[in-house]
């Protein structure tokens, strides 16, 4: 039987080891050492996985089990019934496993950092970075579309709780704004999946796809058009696009740093996933790869302009990082396979840049326990060494040779001018020296420009393990940019097969 | 008075207007600046794809965007007051955009 | 005049769709707001429950002195009934957090007005 059962670990090994952190309250030693220990598990089960699908519960299309087929009547073995997936299944490639790496990698940045920064630390917080990251891996791997729904619907309230757990300022009300956005997209999401399984009878993607090609179904007909405007619509919720870019800023800034650095990595690959997923069904449609890169441009304009008008340096990331979630969108827009490729390499050098700038920018928090840059300054004296990392990372996601944001983002402008968009090309080189600028202006305000006089400098060191985590995460930056073809050999199977 | 004055000591006025509470330094306006020009160039560079439907119809939206540009000089500090945490703002976007990609989904593909 | 059971409840699933956005949009109490957003969510179960209805279909469990051509054609679709289960067992939860929110924000305002507690703080 062609049941792989590492995929499913891959998502139920951080549930699990969610709700067990969740019961442990109080025990901070144990909490640490299954904490670290599932932190690090997450990140090496892709890598041993072989690619294949898992089908949970055993149940494999009625082609594949000969004895389950004994026996039944023509009705069913007689049509296309015989093909379908009956249970949810769980697809498994290289593109797969290296999202799915990179996304447990941050877990552990993450989940590293927020051990040794924090005194007393939480259980029920490790339960919700975990539980996010199993949601999203589950939304990467899924091939059921309602099961998809399922994850991101546990997504959303995971990172409601970071956001509540934080203890900023506001954060209650900035959970609640989110939370109440997202039970409009949400039911809307469903009733998009809901159209699809009446039209289709189906809610696996596959399934759906053949029923499209085979003619059982017109694919043009409105109501599938409006399956996909309102699919299309959860998935602006689900990763932040705009109307959404507001508020997903806003659920940066009010994280505590690695839990931030997380979120913008749900963000980053459920845009990827969910986005495939639209490419996947509806890419016959030719308004689809036009839509895409229509609202990927607005969410670059709104959030690089609007991060260069902020004061607050976690909502400047927070917008730098909507924003650069449009060069993910263009890549998947262009619609062909080389810009497809960047686009999810862009994404995997997105998520692993912006957590870098937020761990980074988080030791300023940490000395200061303020995020205004009207009040900070003369911190490069405080901590020359994270602020070159800092520096460096800054420059990784301006894209500057020879870190991993200038492979991809010339592999995007390639590909905007083989698909004769060049002006897509300009905008992109045009907001990425504008979010040079914007990064150079909060660097400059907290880390070169004097002191402030009422400023205070906490007394507490700033832990190893950030530095670490800060030195890792710059290692892999430069890794992939000196050799883009380690990640992007991964992914152009995927990106060949959307085409 | 250049032009460069013209725009910032109306950047200015609109600031002051907007956010009483908040100090307008150079730094802000800027920043402000900044931003204009960010917004119009990459929006008149994105008004030029639309020669793939047609070529007059690009030359005459350019023509429109660049007046609008202009008469209603800062557009950040307005775009921003719109951009703002409020819920009832951000609910009331939500739903535009909503009717707008149903909208466009419908009957952009039936024209396309 | 014979109507049309599925197609009336589609209208009122539509409709509960209708007035649950519009109370989310306009009503400024929050948890006017929350029952809006419920009567979005019910809009949409009671959507996929309609989409499962067959008429005249039978219940779909296969009984052992059934014929299995004869059920095949005449029962119900189950895949629908599974979704509403799970997405109400979805929306309860998530009810649940957001009460919780705004007990917790009621508590530090003394209001329950969204253009009070949810207004832009300026930050």
């Amino acid at each position: 039987m062609n049941a792989n059962a590492l995929i499913a670990v891959m998502v139920i090994l951080p549930i699990a080891s969610a709700l067990f952190l969740n019961l442990l309250h109080k025990k901070d030693r144990t909490i640490k050492i299954l904490a670290i220990i599932t932190a690090i598990v997450i990140p090496i089960i892709p890598l041993l996985t072989p690619y294949g699908s898992h089908f949970f519960g055993g149940y494999v299309p009625l082609a594949q089990n000969a004895t389950l087929a004994q026996g039944l009547p023509s009705l069913i073995t007689g049509t296309q019934l015989f093909q379908f997936h009956p249970g949810v299944m769980y697809v498994f490639t290289s593109a797969q496993q290296l999202m799915v790496f990179v996304l447990g990698l941050i877990t552990f940045f993450a989940i590293f950092t927020f051990l040794n920064e924090t005194k007393r630390p939480s259980g029920v917080y490790a339960f919700l970075m975990f539980m996010g990251t199993a949601s999203v891996s589950a939304i990467l791997l899924s091939d059921d579309i309602f099961n998809i729904f399922v994850f991101f619907e546990i997504a959303a309230l995971a990172q409601v709780g970071i956001i509540v757990a934080s203890g900023i300022k506001n954060n209650y009300e900035t959970a609640l704004k989110y939370i109440l956005l997202g039970n409009i997209a949400g039911p809307l999401l469903l009733l998009g999946i809901v159209i699809l399984l009446g039209v289709t009878g189906n809610v696996n993607v596959t399934d759906m796809i053949f029923t499209f090609k085979q003619g059982y179904v017109d694919p043009n007909s409105p109501v599938i058009l409006m399956a996909l405007a309102l699919i299309a619509f959860g998935w602006l919720y689900a990763s932040g696009l705009p109307p959404f870019h507001t508020i997903k800023s806003a659920v940066y800034s009010k994280a505590l740093p690695h839990g931030a650095a997380l979120l913008q990595a749900f963000s980053v690959f459920t845009l990827v996933a969910i986005g495939i997923i639209i490419l996947r069904l509806f890419s016959y449609n030719p308004f689809t790869n036009i839509a895409i890169i229509g609202i990927s441009v607005i969410a670059m304009i709104l959030g690089i302009t609007m991060a260069i008008v902020q004061t607050d340096y976690k909502r400047i990331l927070g917008y730098l990082a909507v924003g650069e979630l449009g060069y993910i969108g263009i890549g998947l827009g262009l619609g062909t396979a080389f810009g497809i490729t960047a686009g999810l390499f862009q994404a995997v050098n997105e998520a692993i840049i912006t957590s870098f700038l937020f761990i980074g920018f988080g030791t300023v928090l940490y000395k200061t326990r303020t995020s205004n840059t009207r009040k900070l300054g003369g911190m490069m004296y405080v901590n020359p060494k994270v602020a070159l990392l800092v520096l460096l990372a800054g420059l990784a996601m301006a894209g500057v040779p020879p870190l991993n944001a200038f492979q991809s983002k010339l592999m995007l402008i390639q590909a905007a001018i083989q698909s004769g968009l060049p002006e897509l090309g300009i905008i992109m080189i045009l907001l990425s020296i504008v979010t040079f600028m914007t990064f150079m202006k909060a660097f400059y305000t907290i880390y070169m420009r004097p002191k402030p006089k009422e400023l205070e400098i906490l007394d507490n060191k700033i832990p190893r393990s950030t530095v670490i985590s800060l030195v890792a995460l710059l290692i892999i930056c430069i890794i992939l940019g000196l050799f883009p073809q380690i990640a992007t050999n991964s992914l152009q199977t995927l990106a060949a097969g959307l085409v | 008075m250049s032009f460069y004055d013209i725009i910032l000591k109306r950047i200015r006025k609109i600031q002051e207007k907007a956010e009483e509470e908040e100090p307008i330094t150079n730094v802000t306006a800027s920043a402000m600046l900044t931003a204009e020009l960010t917004l119009i160039a990459s929006v008149l560079v994105a008004v030029v794809m639309v020669r793939l439907i047609h070529p007059v119809l690009m030359i005459i939206m350019i023509a429109a965007v660049l007046i609008i540009a202009l008469m209603a000089m800062p557009i950040m500090p307005r775009l921003r007051r719109e951009q703002n945490d409020d819920l009832n703002n951000m609910m009331f976007y939500v739903v535009v955009a909503l009717g707008i990609i149903v909208a466009l989904f419908y009957w952009g593909n039936l024209n396309v | 005049m014979v109507v049309d059971s599925q197609l009336m409840s589609f209208f009122t699933a539509g409709s509960l769709v209708v007035i649950g956005i519009f109370a989310a949009l306009f009503l400024d109490n929050l948890i006017k707001k929350i029952i809006g957003l419920a009567f979005l969510a019910d809009g949409v179960n009671l959507f996929i429950i309609t989409m499962g209805y067959k008429p005249g279909g039978i219940v779909y469990i296969f009984l052992p002195d059934m014929v299995v051509s004869n059920f095949a054609q005449t029962a119900s679709y189950p895949l629908p009934f599974a979704l509403v289960l799970t997405n109400i067992v979805i929306g309860a939860s998530t009810l649940a957090v957001i009460l919780g929110l705004v007990i917790i924000l009621n508590k530090r305002h003394g209001s329950l007005s969204a253009s009070k507690i949810l207004r832009d703080k300026g930050e």
